[in-house]
Formats: structure tokens, sequence, C-alpha cells
């Protein structure tokens, strides 16, 4: 989304859902694993709203659907190409936004090529593009040429129209095995039903083509004029009540806390840093290292910038990679927080193999989860394993206090409701314990290596000797040295100057002023009816709650819905003000202004991005003075490393040949992990894998609560009756699901909600298997993992988890 | 307390289970070790440890499928059978509405068990008492929602006043009718009304359901006639079986031929 909009992150929130007249639920099984969004789904439904549902199988949301499609596991881009091209051959989409909120009219670089399933700039070798000739023609001031209509031949609709119009609805219905004309059904349905809201989660990201489906939801609600609506927008369902906190405090290899650029080993200084990412980059980072490093981060110092371990791009690797690393003797130690690697890894047996090679491996966790224990599993030989390992009882979210930030980008904090048991200690305690044992062990160490750990700012003491949440969220809040106050709002740290402010993460400023702490408000009033809810808790950036609400206004500022007013301008008082906090780059300036007519003021181009172009906007001076980097204004723009449009690939694993082209079967660049890989003839069947509403990811937690455990008491395999009857299974009965990598053995369900697909001509088998089990717990069971493949998506690293090859017999 | 009721609306039901969580957190009841038994489900029927579960159906007719929730629990009839059975008086109900146990009145019998038309209460063989859905009766009259009611995200349960509670299930019906023409409220008519009220999607057999519970004639015979009458009945009894040994002597003679099932 970021590529598509500026943000990283879901655009309206839980509540707003009760606002949609459709939704577009797929790649998500929301009723099952994020039960609570159906309380907001149901009170649209109420009002008329309609849901459609496409999914693999027919799940627990598929039976409230008013339509449901089955599609073939990774086949998204299919469909919905399809749907975009539908949108634009038939004029369905929204031409004054279009025109004025996208990227439309500008003009791409004469260089920009497809061909046979390739963009321009790719290098084989490296399996990775170049970015340049996905540019726009630029004039004398760096500025994206625009067209002056839709119909001129180097302008990105025509780019986009060009690009899809190969997606029909027949082609896609013979790639994703969604008949044509249902296909049809669900984009009237949605293009009729405005504002539609699109639901995602796992569903969509654990693909090799993953970020490039998000792209599409992006596209087309672009097109649609939904996004900056109420009852609008992308929604990226997070898997855990603080998902959106932990990739807010840069949990993505790429980033710094609030999604600044983690700096490379080509940018050795500060300067460097500067020129390379501009103002809007450089004065967060400056403020970040003075929250790190406190009163040792100065401007002749760099503000502590050269104590940044920096990345080395040739070399990125996501958690699913560390494992390999981990078995080649990169790693010494692992610290393994909050994660159940030995169940959630796909081609789980590189887990073994990574922790076997450790000297030490520290796990804290509520109970004693596989990854503890993985010495242990049935098979292994324990005497053969050197690792140490230590497990440190982590104190349940009950036992502590602290701030979760959920889907709907809401910081809410909770205290504490119990002590904890049994000497166990919230992550946090044992945190700083480490840390403060660390820095008394390296004590007068000249290595500069230590460097960093003895000059950090490391002060959370409560005063009763244990760490203060509170603290840790005003250090993310951060403080303004002129007033030696924290600072109050996000206004004030973004107006004070460069090196004068400190916070922990830019886009939580403001969140705990002086003395308050905005986060712990329970004001549930909601006058406007919209699901607003302003005064509880917060929401960032700057409390705005739909992100992009600039859109939601015609050329005169005034909201385009009369139901659903969320922002106006203000002519008698000269602001932008409303029901909700408007997303503008200057509350000042009129919708006559290039600032007030800007919906998407974190792109470089100011408007949301149907074609993501690469783009960095003003004009650096060169050289660049080394006294005045502040001000360089330039805004790079977020990109996709595989392709500027999104394309359909095949999985890694496909039980057939890419219609579109078959000489590029998957994505170019995607990132193989796996050594051994299956084909169609051997393993003919497509599996897909999933949560259960009664368990929790890698079950660690709630394979250990009896209730739970009592309602979802297995893991087993969903199958066809036909494919039942051809392996002569019965439901209920044992099969032995197998893949190049591994096989395991669940019980089969037999059922009418998984049907036989007719792809490229060819009838397609799909198997589904939820994967929360391992061998401990109190209620042990194989895990899928075994089974799965480590191919991952090359922008956002996320395995392919949703599809693979197997094969199935009776057991 | 004056009336109450629950509307179980299956058609927004997810199948979630998280009423059958709650109620075994507040009841403090034990889990059970289960295997599944269908498509995501686990729990076959009411048990002396679980009050109540989720069943779920599936249907697939002319490329459509259907897969279709159902709560099971105590129904609080108006006219419950249960505590007609009990020999023991161990059985009464609130002016809410709500049948209870008395359990220190229970002696584990089993009538209950054996009359319910749904099966509901179930005997726990070693401490001889019959446990079933207490309706939250704890929570309600403290001014608290049944746990069920009160963790229930979809929106499928409704707790109110009666009137109110039938309104909200006209609205639905005439709503989910329009796609399922079976759609049908169940509860209302049966038992003299019970207590929880029902929207189904489809008929009541769909889902295993009787299409008319009622309380079995013997019980009605032998509580509302033979019981209070008895001392009458005695003679009278005595002279019509005597009539019946008779003629079914004449009978089977007649017609020695003839068999089959004979149904009461």
């Amino acid at each position: 989304m970021s590529p598509s909009f500026g943000r990283g992150a879901m655009t309206n929130s839980w509540q707003d859902m009760g606002n949609s007249q459709c939704f577009l639920i797929a790649g998500s099984n929301c009723a099952e694993n994020h039960p609570i969004s159906m309380k907001w789904i149901n009170r649209a439904r109420a009002k008329g709203a309609k849901m459609i549902v496409v999914d693999p199988r027919f799940t627990r949301t598929a039976a409230q659907a008013d339509v449901y499609a089955q599609i073939r596991p990774g086949t998204d881009i299919a469909y919905l190409g399809a749907m975009i091209n539908y949108y634009i051959e038939n004029k369905l989409y929204d031409e004054f936004y279009v025109l004025n909120f996208t990227n439309a009219l500008l003009k791409v670089s004469k260089d920009y090529k497809f061909e046979d399933g390739l963009f321009s700039g790719f290098n084989p070798e490296t399996k990775k593009y170049d970015y340049s000739t996905w540019a726009y023609q630029l004039d004398a001031d760096n500025k994206p040429i625009k067209a002056t209509s839709l119909d001129d031949p180097d302008c990105v609709f025509q780019k986009l129209k060009e690009h899809f119009s190969r997606y029909t609805f027949d082609v896609a219905a013979e790639i994703s095995g969604i008949p044509a004309d249902k296909i049809k059904l669900i984009a009237d349905t949605f293009a009729e039903n405005r504002p539609g809201s699109i639901l995602y989660a796992l569903g969509m990201t654990q693909h090799t083509t993953a970020v490039q489906g998000i792209r599409c939801y992006a596209i087309i609600q672009l097109l649609l004029g939904n996004i900056g609506k109420a009852g609008g927008g992308v929604q990226a369902l997070r898997g855990e009540p603080n998902v959106q906190g932990s990739t807010d405090m840069a949990n993505l290899i790429a980033n710094l806390p609030g999604y600044l650029p983690y700096p490379t080993n080509a940018e050795v200084t500060l300067h460097d840093y500067a020129v390379r990412y501009g103002a809007v980059q450089h004065k967060p980072l400056v403020a970040l290292l003075k929250a790190w490093f406190g009163k040792n981060a100065t401007a002749e110092n760099d503000y502590g910038y050269g104590w940044l371990p920096k990345n080395d791009p040739t070399n990125m690797p996501t958690q699913v990679e560390f494992f390999n690393w981990m078995d080649k003797g990169q790693f010494k130690m692992l610290f393994n927080w909050g994660s159940n690697s030995t169940v959630s890894i796909p081609d789980r047996k590189m887990v073994l193999r990574g922790l076997s090679k450790l000297e030490m491996l520290v796990v804290a966790d509520v109970f004693e989860i596989e990854t503890a224990q993985f010495w242990r599993e049935p098979g292994v030989d324990p005497k053969s394993i050197q690792t140490e390992v230590i497990f440190l009882p982590a104190a349940f979210v009950y036992e502590k206090a602290g701030s979760m930030t959920n889907s709907s980008r809401l910081v809410q904090w909770k205290e504490k409701a119990l002590e904890p048991l049994n000497g166990c200690w919230p992550d946090l305690d044992m945190i700083d314990r480490i840390f403060i044992k660390m820095r008394e062990l390296l004590a007068g160490s000249t290595d500069p290596k230590d460097e960093p750990i003895l000059k950090a700012n490391w002060d959370y003491d409560d005063g009763h000797g244990e760490a203060s949440p509170l603290k840790v969220l005003q250090e993310l809040n951060g403080y303004n040295d002129n007033t030696g106050q924290l600072t109050a709002s996000l206004g004030e740290y973004l107006n004070a100057p460069i090196g004068t402010v400190s916070t922990g993460c830019w886009i939580y400023a403001g969140v705990t002023p002086p003395g308050k702490n905005l986060a712990d408000r329970r004001n549930n009033t909601d006058p406007t009816g919209l699901g607003l809810h302003q005064e509880y808790a917060y929401a960032w950036p700057g409390n705005i709650r739909v992100l992009y609400n600039r859109a939601s206004c015609d050329a005169n500022g005034q909201p385009v819905d009369p139901e659903r007013k969320l922002i106006w301008w203000d002519a008698a008082s000269g602001t932008w003000t409303g029901n909700d906090n408007p997303d503008v780059a200057d509350k000042t300036k009129g919708p006559d202004t290039p600032e007030g007519k800007m919906a998407f003021r974190m792109t470089p181009e100011g408007v949301g991005r149907l074609f993501a172009a690469s783009y960095t906007s003003g004009v650096p001076t060169s050289p660049v003075p080394a006294d005045s980097i502040a001000a360089i204004p330039t805004r790079g723009a977020g990109m996709t490393v595989d392709g500027p449009l999104p394309e359909f690939y095949e999985p890694i694993e496909s039980p057939t040949t890419n219609k579109l082209h078959p000489n590029v079967q998957n994505n170019p660049c995607a990132k193989i992990v796996s050594t051994e890989f299956g084909d169609p003839e051997e393993y003919p069947y497509v599996l897909t894998t999933y949560g259960v509403c009664e368990h929790f990811c890698a079950g660690g937690i709630t394979r250990n609560i009896p209730y739970l455990n009592e309602i979802m008491p297995e893991p087993f395999a969903e199958i066809s009756k036909n494919l039942a009857k051809k392996i002569g299974v019965k439901d209920g009965d044992k099969v032995e699901i197998s893949s190049m990598r591994g096989k395991v053995v669940v019980r089969a369900l037999v059922t009418d909600r998984l049907q036989t697909l007719n792809v490229n001509g060819k009838e397609t088998e799909t198997i589904g298997m939820p994967w929360s089990w391992g061998f401990a717990s109190l209620n042990p069971g194989p895990s899928t993992n075994t089974v799965t493949m480590a191919a991952l998506d090359p922008g956002a690293g996320t395995p392919e988890y949703k599809c693979c090859l197997v094969n199935a017999r009776r057991a | 307390m004056t009336k109450r009721m629950v509307f179980v609306d299956t058609s927004l039901c997810t199948g979630c289970k998280a009423c059958s969580v709650a109620c075994k957190a507040w009841n403090d009841l034990p889990a059970e070790k289960n295997q599944l038994i269908t498509s995501y489900q686990a729990q076959a029927s009411t048990t002396h440890n679980t009050w109540t579960y989720i069943s779920m159906h599936e249907k697939y007719e002319n490329g459509k499928m259907e897969w279709l929730m159902f709560k099971h629990q105590c129904y609080h009839c108006a006219e419950p059978s249960c505590m007609k059975a009990c020999p023991a008086e161990a059985i009464y109900q609130t002016d809410s509405g709500y049948t209870i146990i008395d359990q220190n009145k229970c002696i584990g019998c089993g009538y209950c068990v054996a009359n319910c038309p749904w099966g509901v209460p179930k005997t726990d063989p070693e401490l001889k008492k019959t446990f079933k859905c207490t309706g939250c009766i704890d929570r309600v009259e403290n001014g608290l929602l049944p746990a069920c009611v009160a963790t229930c995200q979809p929106g499928a349960l409704h707790f109110g006043e009666p009137e109110e509670m039938k309104q909200i299930a006209e609205v639905r019906l005439a709503e989910v009718k329009k796609d399922f023409p079976k759609a049908q409220l169940y509860g209302d008519k049966a038992m003299g009304g019970t207590t929880y009220l029902y929207l189904l999607k489809e008929e009541p057999a769909f889902y295993g359901l009787p299409e008319n519970p009622t309380t079995s004639a013997s019980l009605v015979v032998w509580k509302d006639w033979v019981q209070p009458y008895g001392i009458w009945l005695i003679p009278i009894a005595l002279g019509a079986s005597a009539v019946s040994f008779v003629t079914t002597r004449i009978i089977n003679s007649m017609s020695k031929s003839k068999g089959g099932d004979i149904h009461g």
C-alpha cells in the first residue's frame, strides 16, 4: 500500500466498516480469524450492504456472503486484472477522482516496456529490476509532465489500459477457475455499490506475488474513487492485536521505526543519508537518534549516526532466510520473543537445522513452546545438538501494562489486571534487565562495537526497580529541547527545527503530550454516527481515523457524500475542518492551492499511484552543501521491486502453465529458499494452508487452553468429494499429505465446501489444511509446515504458504 | 423480574463457538476431550459439562453451497416437560421465564433427560445430578447479559423483553426470507413458547430438530390424569385392561396375517 498511497497502513478502521455499501473479502477469512469484523460488517449489511467473498475454500466467512467464488490458490491477480480491465473498458471508474487524485494523467517514460511477462530493466543474473525506465517524463523543474486527457498514449491511464487489456473475463476464468460470469458479477456488484471496502489478510500476502496482489486492490479502489472515504478503503487485517504496532516499530528489514528507510552501507555519513532520502527522512532520523542516544547525540557527532549498524543491500535476509544463515554458522545466539518458528516457518526442517547450529538459544514465552524444546521433537537425537537453550517464562497479556496498536492504527493503552504469577516477567522487564547487565559488563570498554551500548539513552526505571511502559511510549512521543517537555502534538514536532526534538517513532508524536496519555482515552461518544470516535485512544498520524480523507471532497473542498461527511474546507475561517482530523499538508491552504488539492501528501506526486513509477520529487542542489543538508526538499516514492504494474505469475509450485506467458512462469524476482520442489505429475494437488478461529497462529498459547482444544481438537485436511472418491477416503479417515519437503498424516474432512475446479481446461483439486499444531503442548498434532515450501515475495519477504503441490493418499 | 427472551438469529451465526467457551468460563465447567465429528464440529451434543454448543450443517444444491449453524442449549419452555417429569420437584420456573434445576433436590433419576423433546439435560453419572443451561439466571437477575449473548460478536444473539425480541425476529425473518423461502421462526409455538426464540434459514428437520416439539403423551396422561386422579382411575384402568385382554385376543385371531409397526 505504501507504493500506492504513501503509507503502509490500513486506510480506514474497524468501526468504519459499518459505513460500507459493499465488501470484497478476498484473502481474508475474517469471520473466523478477525471475529470482531463481523460486528461492523453486519451493521453495514443491516443497512443493505453486499458481501462478496473470494476464497479457495467455502469458509465460515463465505457462509455469510451474498456472492461467493471459489478460486484456485495464487491466481487472484488474474481475476482482479479482469476487473480493472472491465472498469476501464466500460468507463465504470470515477472520472473526477481519477483525474484529480491519481497519477492517471502523468506521462510515462518512452523507455518503459512490458514484453512477454517481463518489464523493462530486468537483470536475469541478479533476478532484479533496474527501475530507471519505470519513470515519468519530467519537465525542467523535475516535475512529471501532465497529459491533457486520459487518451494521451503516453499517460499512466493508457499504460494501465494496455497492460490489463489481456485480462478478459474468459482468460481470468481459465486461470483462476472462477466462471467468467461470476467474475463479472463480482465486478458489477462492487462497482454498483459504493463506497466499497476491500478486506484482506494473509490469504493475499502469503504468495510470491503478494505485493502485486495488494497493488491490484489499490488500483481498483483508486479507479472507483473508494480511497479516503468513509466506508471505502483497503483494509489490511492484522493477525495479532499489535502487529501494526510492531510494524510501526520496524519489524521490516528495510525500515527504522516510523517507516524511515534503514541506512545501507552506501550511506556512510548522515550527510549521505540526507542526500539519498531528503529532508523528509533526514529530520525524523535525527529525532530518532536523539531518542536513542539522548545527550550523546549531538550535531557534532552526526547525532550518533555512526553507531547504527548499516544494511548490506545485497544480503537482506528476512525471518525465513535467517535459519539458512544460522545453518551456515552466521549466528551464535538467538533471542526468540513472541514467535514459534519450529511450527510457523515453511519447510520447517531448516528451522531445526538452523537452531541446532547455535551456541545459545533464549526463548521467552508464556508456555514452553515447540521452539523452546526443538531438540525434543520425535525423531530428533538430542545428543547430536549442542545448542544451550534457556527459557524465560513470560507474563501473559493481562499481567502487564503498555500500548498496543491495532489494524485501525489506534494506539490503545492498557493497565495491568493481575500481578504476574510464579516469577514470570513482562518482556519489557526482561529486555531492560538484560541491557543494564550487558552495559555493566561492557563498562570501560574502548572497543568501537560496544560504543552504541555504552552511549545509549536507557532509562525506563519506574522508581521501584521495574521498567515503566509509559516511559517507553513517552520516548516514542518524544521531547522538545526548547521546552524541556514532552512534545505536545504532531504539529509541534513537524514545526520544530531539526535537531531540537526527539521521537522514537515520529508517527507517534503527540500521543503523550505533557501530563496526558491520549492512548488511554476511553470516551466512546460518536456524535456523527460514522464510527470516528475522535476522543477514544489515539490514531496515528495526528489522530486521523480515515487516511487520505481529503479525497472525500470535491474541487471546492466540500464532501461528495452528504451521508458520510469526513472533512471540508471552511471558507469563513480559512481552514480545513470536519468530523475527522483533516489529512492535508497544511490546514490553512484552500482547495484552490496545490497543497489544498493534494489528497495523498505522502507520495512524491501528491496523488494516488495507479502506476508505481520511480520518482523523487524536488530538486536537490548540486553539489549539496555540507552545512545545509536539512534543506534538501526531496521525497522518494515507495517502490514495488517486481514491476510498476501488477502482473499474474503462477505460484512457484503450480499444477499448470502460465497462460499469459509460458516462458515466464513465475515471478522472475521471487526469492527461493527451499531446495526441493515437486512437479504436478507426482504431486498433482494444490495445498493451501490457514488458521482457524479456535486457534491462534502457531498455537503456542491456544493449544494449551483446554476450552479451545475442546472445540478444535486436531488438524485436518479438507478435500472435495471427487478427490475423496478418487483416493478412496471417507469423511473422518486418516489421510497422508506429502510434498517434496515432507509428509504428515491427519484426519480427512470430505466436504462440498471444496469443489473440483476447471483450470486451463483441466480438472484441478485443492486441499486445505490448518497449520497451528506442533509436537508439544496439551494438544499436540502434526505441523503442516513440514509440507509447505519457502519461496518468498521479493518485496515483502512473505513465504508462499498459500499454495504448494502435494499428493494425498489413504493412511 | 418480568419475562425475558433470547433471540437466536442463526442466519448471522458464524460458528465461532465463542458462546460455548464463554458458557464454560462463566459456569466453571471443565473442557472435554473430543475429536472432529464433521467439518469443524467437535461437540456432538449437550453433556453435563457442555451446556451450549454449535452444530454445523452443509448443503450443496444447484452449485450453491450453504453452511448453516445452530446453537443448542436449553430452550427454557413456558410449559417445560422436564419440570412435569421430575419426580423430585427439583425443577422450577422463574418469573423471568427460566427453567432451573435445584441441585439440592435433584436425584439424578434422568426423567427430565428422557422427557425433553430436544434431549437437552444430561445427568452426571458420578455426581448423580442433572445439569443444563441455567440461562445465566445469576447474571441476568443482576443486570448482566447471559454469557453467550455478551460474547457474540456477529450479533447473532439478542437479549431483552419478549415483545422487543419478537419484533426483531419478524424483521429479520422478512429479510432472510427473500433469499431463503423456507426460513421460519422456531420455538414460539412449541412447548407453550420458548424463552430462546430462533430464526432458521431452513426447516427444522435440516438441523435435526423436531418439527413440532411436544410433551410426550404418556407423560401428560401420567402427570395430568393418573397422578391427580389416580384413586379413581385404578378401577377404571383395571376394567379397561380386562376389556383389552378380551378384544386383543379376538383381533389377533381375526387378522393373523397382518404385521408392521405400531407407534404411539
